[in-house]
Parts: structure tokens; C-alpha cells; sequence
């Protein structure tokens, strides 16, 4: 309720915005004085933007930057809203591409494609087209990517190697994480436990897998089968899940608690939710994009490393990216994008890699040390490369936020109370269909 | 010997009444005992379970299940939460917004109260009314015009947006509370204040403060948690982390890894103190007042 709240606030707010602004005109300002740059995460990461911001002024004494710091995405969202319909926000910010269709939509961002053709600092290619694509709205670049990931398993490789299980290996399919996640799912004495039933369920001393039940979970696995998530990436009128290859797909995912029992129950993912349990030693493989290794370099006490995403039919990830936006409004866009230069050139980039949670959309910093870190966890971060040319993304449309809001509980009804897969995918056609009508797309 | 003609009465007569209110009156105080014990054991459960927590050792994958004395016990915690969430800074600038924004609220909204006491009927009841409507309207309604209003006047990014709500009382509801608590008060008192020539300022404070004194407390306890715990504005209206509020640097503090928690515990425990400070001293002083003597006692 409260999210819906937000999310109709926002609406509200950029619609006061879009009347509000005037038309955009290309890079102006004269690349001197002061620019507010709106970022979140955690103190980390906070961090290292702040390093970024240092760094960048002592490059040059024209341009200073104010970081403005959000803790997480919703608050940087209300940020940004209110200050753009209030006619005063912020210059550059940072933006998920799931996220900036909203924004794109009223024409509140300032594209950057004359900027980045005419840039000296850095080419087009020099980043992964894939997470470029994933910006462009109605045939421009609206933002610059910072990062590209996608989603691999983790695995606790002590595990595997204590009830001596293969470890997952490139190109394995589902039925092998299923073989694999049954044969680690254990109770107190070590013994493999079929937990389906709740009373089994609390036998369970290791989970064999963690996965939340989302659509950007389901997605590379519908993929993968051959399905689709949308009717038409371009234009999406509905969601596509009633093929027989998405169903198959999302049969096979909501099996996972009830058919096979290798996940933990939802009151137990309440009590402790999977990254804890994984760091915890007990749960022996979690899906999860890069954002997750930090804590498990921190924390985790054991021996864990990263697998590809399992395959049904062909290799599919899904993308994750975030980027760096100017606003329309913005009184200083050339100022902004000397800023913008810098941070996503190789030495701001290799900055934020050293945080450990994101993969740099730089082609040759990714492939650099700042990322692949021999000494660091995991020792296969090639398989966040490797992934890249499979990825794809969620299409661009305005109220995806709300989709993936909406899609959430129903998928829990079907993973955790065993709804089945009509049921399951009439609910969320319903749910998603106004959304769908609502939303506007490039 | 008084107490064996006591006992001699008691046996042949049976209990005085007053002896049988004596022991229905032992009877309710240990119900009513019983009962805060247990309110206390339920409120006070996450209490305890946030100051063991903010003990346990960071950097280690989080309890299974609840620690109630961590081995080993980090006090360490404290300090490294001050540091990386900026609180010491953000505690100083919530001191500050509190201290100006609460006893304005208070000065503001008794006036404001009084005020209508004064007024003829039918302003009061139009005022109530409008008071009424303003309480419905969602903050978020008035989150885009304020935000242009403190732009137009350069006070953005400054503690000056944070601190003027008081000039307005912080809330209706504060008003309308010390308008309630005035209309206690015989008119008679305010009439004969009039009568020796009092202003009507000078029989605010000398005549109707004084016998509002556990509202005002209640009001101004309630102000500074309000103050204290405001996220919306701060996070609406300041960008420089220098002038971050306890709110946002506790907010902040929250998104460090799940690893991590204790450190945001302890901040949480910080950031709690002043509040369960600032709500025992008003205490003392309204419900004491509304156990003993005073106005609202008869």
C-alpha cells in the first residue's frame, strides 16, 4: 500500500514536472561552477563516490561537485521527484535502467548522445552495448551506463565439497541445479531431507538453493525455454507468460518449494532472509547479481565462488544496470558532463569496482584487475563477463516499477501456497494489464 | 492493644468497609502492577534485543537466532557508528532543530489556543474547522509547493526548512490540545484577570500557562519526537551531509551490509536516547501533575 502510495506520489510529481519544464537544449552552461550529483548506497559505496568526487576536483578547479547522498533507491527517488517538479534538481544522478523509463517518459533527462559522439575522454564502443541499449528512449541515449551485471548462483563451495557434490559448471542445465540443490539440502545428521512438508521443512538443516520469487528471477529462465516475458519488447501491451515455454519455465521455478522442497519456507526466509542464510553456512547456492559480494567477501567464513545461471534451452542472463543521467532542467549540463567524463572514464571507474559490487560498463576496465581480482572472491568473476552477450533486459516502459510491485506477492502465492501456474499467471495478467495500459514506452 | 481491639473488632464484626476497600484497593494496585509488568515485558522485548544486539561483534554472518548477551561484547560498535554514519554531526544539527523548533511550537500553538478561547464563537468554530481540514491534508500534498516555497526563498539545503513548521505549531493537533486544555479553565479566572487589567498576553502567561503546566510538557514531548524523528523534510530539503539529521545518518546507516547490523543497532540506540530522555523528564511532570494536585488531578 505504502509502495503504491509512493509510486502514485511520484506520478503526481512528474506530471507537475513535465508542465513545468521547458524543452531541452543540448549541453550549455560553461563547464565552470558548482553541480549537485545525486547518488545512493550503502556507506561503501557512499564512499567511494565521494573518492570519485575528490579525486575529479583535484583534477581541475572549475567545476565542483556537491554529492548528495540517498541511502537507498526510494529515498533517492522522492529526492528526485519533489526537486524536479519543485524546478531545482539535482544535476547528474544515478539511475537504474528499470527505473528511468518513469523520468524518460515526461522528458525530465537530457539526452547525452551529440555529448558522447563528440566526447575526447571516451567512444561509444568503449562500453558494453548491451548496457547502453538498455538507455536509449524514442532513439536517443539518455544516460551513460556506470555498471552491467547480470545474475549468477553463488555456491558454498565447502559444502559441495563436504557432501561431495559436483560443483555447477558452464552450460549446466536446470534439472542439474535441481539434482544438485536436492542432493544438498540436509538435515542436522548430514542426511539428504525431502523438506516439502512443512514438518520436513523443519528438519531441513541446509537448504540446497535461495532464489526471491520475482520477475526478474523468473525472466532469464522463461528466456531461456524459449518464452517471453512481454508481448512486445518495443510497445508491451501485457505480460506473455501463458506460451506453454513460459509456463513450463515457471512451473519449473515455482516447484522449487512445494514439488521439491529445496528452498526454504517463506516464514523462514522471514526469520532470515537467503544472503544472511548463505553467509550463514546453510544454504549451499542463492541467485543473486554482483551486488551480492560484498557481504559474502566480508562475511561468509567458508570457501564460495560464482556459477553461470543454469540453462533450459539456450543461455540467457538478465540484465542489471545503473547509470549516470543529467537532468533537463540541470543549469549546467556542460559542467555536468565534464563530471560525467571523468567518473566513467577508467580511473572513476576503477574507484567504484574496487567497492566489489558492480561489474564497470567499461569493456577494458572490466577486464582490468580493478574487477577481475585474482586475490578477491569470487576467483570465477569471469562468469560476470561471460554472461554479458546473453544477457537481456526488461522492456522500457514508465510503470515497470509497478509491475515488478504488483508481480511480486503473486509469485510468492504460487512458490510458497502452491497456486498453480493458470492461476498464477491469470493473477498476474489482471494485475499487470492496467499498468501495462498506463505505461508509456520509447 | 490497638491492634488487638482492632483484631477483636475485625473478628466480630467482619471486615470494616474501609478494610475491604483497603484490600480491593491492594487487589487493583496488584492487577495494575501485573498488568504494566507485562505491557513493559512486550514493549521492552525489542528494546533489549536492539542494546544486545548493537553488542555483537560486527563482520560476523548475523545470529540464527536472537543473542541476548553476545560473546564477545563490542562496545566498539558505538564509536564506529558515530563515525561512518556521521551521527555525532547529525545529532548536533537535530539538537539544534530541536531546540529552536520545539519550544516555538510550543510558544506558537498555546497562543494559537488561547487565541481561540478569546475569540467570539463562531471565528473559534470556523478555526477549529479549518484546524480539522488542515490535520487531513496528506504531508506529501504539500511536499512540491513547500519545496518551491523554501527554493524561491534560498533556504534549501539549509536547517531553516526543518525548523519552520513551528512557526505554525508543527501541528493543528497541538493547537487544538492546549485549546481543550484552556477551556478547562473557569472563565471566570480569565474575566477577573481582565477586570484588574491584565492584557491579554500578560493572562496568558501569568493565568493560563501556569495551570496548563502538564500539557505543555505533553505538547512539547510530543514536538520533539516529532522533530527528532522527522525524515520526510531533511530528506526533501538537505543535500549537504553536514547537515544531515539524526534520521537520515540512522537511514544511511541502515543499508550497511546485513554483516554489519550491529554498528546500525547502535546508532539506532544513540539515536533513541535523547527521545526516552526528553519523554522521562515530561513524564515526571505530567503524570505527576495528573496523579496530585493540580487542575486536571480534580
Amino acid at each position: 500500500m505504502a509502495r503504491t502510495l509512493t509510486r502514485a506520489l511520484v506520478a503526481v510529481l512528474l506530471a507537475f514536472a513535465a508542465a513545468c519544464s521547458g524543452g531541452g537544449d543540448g549541453a550549455q552552461g560553461t563547464s565552470k561552477g558548482t553541480i549537485r550529483f545525486l547518488v545512493f548506497g550503502d556507506p561503501g559505496e557512499l564512499a567511494a563516490y565521494r573518492q570519485v568526487v575528490a579525486a575529479f576536483q583535484g583534477s581541475q578547479s572549475d567545476v565542483k561537485v556537491q554529492l548528495v547522498e540517498a541511502s537507498d533507491r526510494a529515498d533517492l527517488i522522492a529526492r528526485l521527484s519533489t526537486s524536479i517538479a519543485g524546478g531545482s534538481p539535482p544535476d547528474v544522478f544515478l539511475m537504474n535502467y528499470r527505473y528511468y523509463g518513469q523520468f524518460a517518459a515526461k522528458s525530465a533527462i537530457e539526452p547525452v548522445d551529440t555529448l558522447l559522439a563528440a566526447s575526447k575522454a571516451f567512444r561509444e564502443r568503449g562500453f558494453y552495448p548491451q548496457a547502453l541499449d538498455a538507455f536509449r528512449w524514442r532513439g536517443h541515449l539518455q544516460c551513460l551506463p556506470q555498471n552491467i551485471s547480470s545474475l549468477a548462483v553463488y555456491y558454498n563451495r565447502d559444502l559441495f565439497a563436504k557432501y561431495g557434490v559436483a560443483p555447477p559448471r558452464a552450460g549446466w542445465t536446470w534439472n542439474d541445479m535441481i539434482t544438485t540443490a536436492v542432493q544438498l539440502t540436509r538435515d542436522r545428521a548430514g542426511r539428504v531431507v525431502r523438506a516439502k512438508e512443512s514438518e520436513a521443512a523443519a528438519a531441513a538443516a541446509v537448504y540446497g538453493l535461495g532464489v526471491e520469487p520475482s520477475l526478474i528471477r523468473v525472466a532469464p529462465f522463461v528466456w531461456s525455454n524459449g518464452g517471453q516475458l512481454v508481448d512486445n519488447d518495443r510497445k508491451p501491451t501485457r505480460l506473455a507468460l501463458n506460451s506453454p515455454e513460459a509456463k513450463e519455465a515457471l512451473r519449473s521455478f515455482l516447484d522449487l518449494r512445494l514439488a521439491y522442497g529445496v528452498i526454504p519456507t517463506d516464514q523462514e526466509v522471514e526469520a532470515e532472509d537467503d544472503e544472511a542464510r548463505f553467509t550463514n553456512g546453510r544454504l549451499a547456492m542463492v541467485l543473486s547479481s554482483r551486488r551480492a559480494t560484498p557481504t559474502f567477501r566480508k562475511a561468509a567464513k567458508f570457501d564460495w565462488d560464482v556459477a553461470p545461471l543454469p540453462v533450459f534451452d539456450q543461455q540467457v542472463g538478465i540484465l542489471h544496470s545503473d547509470a549516470y543521467c543529467i537532468t533537463r532542467a540541470s543549469s549546467n549540463k556542460a559542467a555536468a558532463w565534464r563530471f560525467l567524463e571523468y567518473a566513467l572514464g577508467e580511473r572513476g571507474q576503477h574507484v567504484v569496482a574496487r567497492t566489489g559490487r558492480t561489474v564497470p560498463s567499461m569493456i577494458k576496465v572490466s577486464r582490468s584487475s580493478a574487477f577481475l581480482d585474482s586475490a578477491q572472491k569470487p576467483r570465477s568473476a569471469q562468469v560476470f563477463l561471460d554472461a554479458i552477450p546473453t544477457v537481456r533486459r526488461t522492456p522500457s516502459i514508465s510503470t515497470w516499477p509497478e509491475i515488478e510491485d504488483v508481480t511480486g506477492g503473486i509469485l510468492e502465492l504460487g512458490l510458497y501456497r502452491g497456486e498453480s501456474v493458470d492461476q498464477v499467471v491469470a493473477k498476474l495478467d489482471a494485475a499487470t494489464r492496467p499498468l501495462f495500459a498506463r505505461g508509456q514506452s520509447p | 492493644m490497638n491492634t488487638a481491639v482492632a483484631q477483636t473488632r475485625g473478628r466480630g464484626r467482619g471486615p470494616s468497609p474501609r478494610a475491604a476497600a483497603r484490600g480491593g484497593t491492594a487487589r487493583g494496585g496488584t492487577a495494575r502492577s501485573l498488568g504494566a509488568i507485562l505491557v513493559v515485558v512486550v514493549f521492552a522485548a525489542p528494546i533489549v534485543l536492539l542494546v544486545s544486539g548493537s553488542f555483537r561483534q560486527p563482520g560476523l554472518a548475523p545470529p540464527p537466532t536472537p543473542e541476548l548477551v553476545p560473546d564477545p561484547l563490542t562496545p566498539g560498535n558505538y564509536g564506529r557508528a558515530l563515525e561512518i554514519g556521521g551521527l555525532t554531526r547529525a545529532t548536533v544539527n537535530s539538537a539544534i532543530v530541536s531546540g529552536l523548533a520545539v519550544p516555538l511550537s510550543v510558544l506558537v500553538a498555546s497562543l494559537a489556543g488561547f487565541a481561540l478561547t478569546q475569540a467570539p464563537a463562531r471565528v473559534t468554530r470556523a478555526l477549529i474547522a479549518a484546524s480539522f481540514v488542515a490535520l487531513m491534508v496528506p504531508a506529501t500534498a504539500l511536499l512540491v509547493p513547500r519545496f518551491v516555497l523554501f527554493r524561491t526563498l534560498g533556504l534549501t539545503d539549509t536547517l531553516v526548512p526543518l525548523v519552520a513548521p513551528a512557526l505554525l505549531g508543527t501541528s493543528p493537533f497541538y493547537v487544538l490540545v492546549f485549546y481543550v486544555a484552556f477551556r478547562q479553565i473557569p472563565g471566570e479566572l480569565f474575566d477577573a484577570s481582565r477586570l484588574e487589567g491584565a492584557s491579554p498576553w500578560r493572562t496568558w502567561r501569568r493565568v493560563a500557562m501556569p495551570l496548563v503546566r502538564p500539557v505543555t510538557f505533553a505538547v512539547a514531548a510530543l514536538a520533539f519526537i516529532f522533530t527528532w524523528s522527522n525524515f520526510l523534510d531533511p530528506l526533501i530539503y538537505v543535500y549537504n551531509r553536514d547537515l544531515f539529521t539524526v534520521p537520515l545518518a540512522l537511514r544511511s546507516l541502515s543499508t550497511v551490509d546485513i554483516s554489519d547490523y550491529p554498528l546500525f543497532l547502535a546508532g539506532a540506540v544513540i539515536a533513541s536516547v535523547p527521545v526516552l530522555v526528553v519523554f522521562a523528564f515530561a513524564q515526571r511532570n505530567f503524570l505527576q501533575r495528573y496523579r496530585g494536585s493540580g487542575w486536571l488531578g480534580r
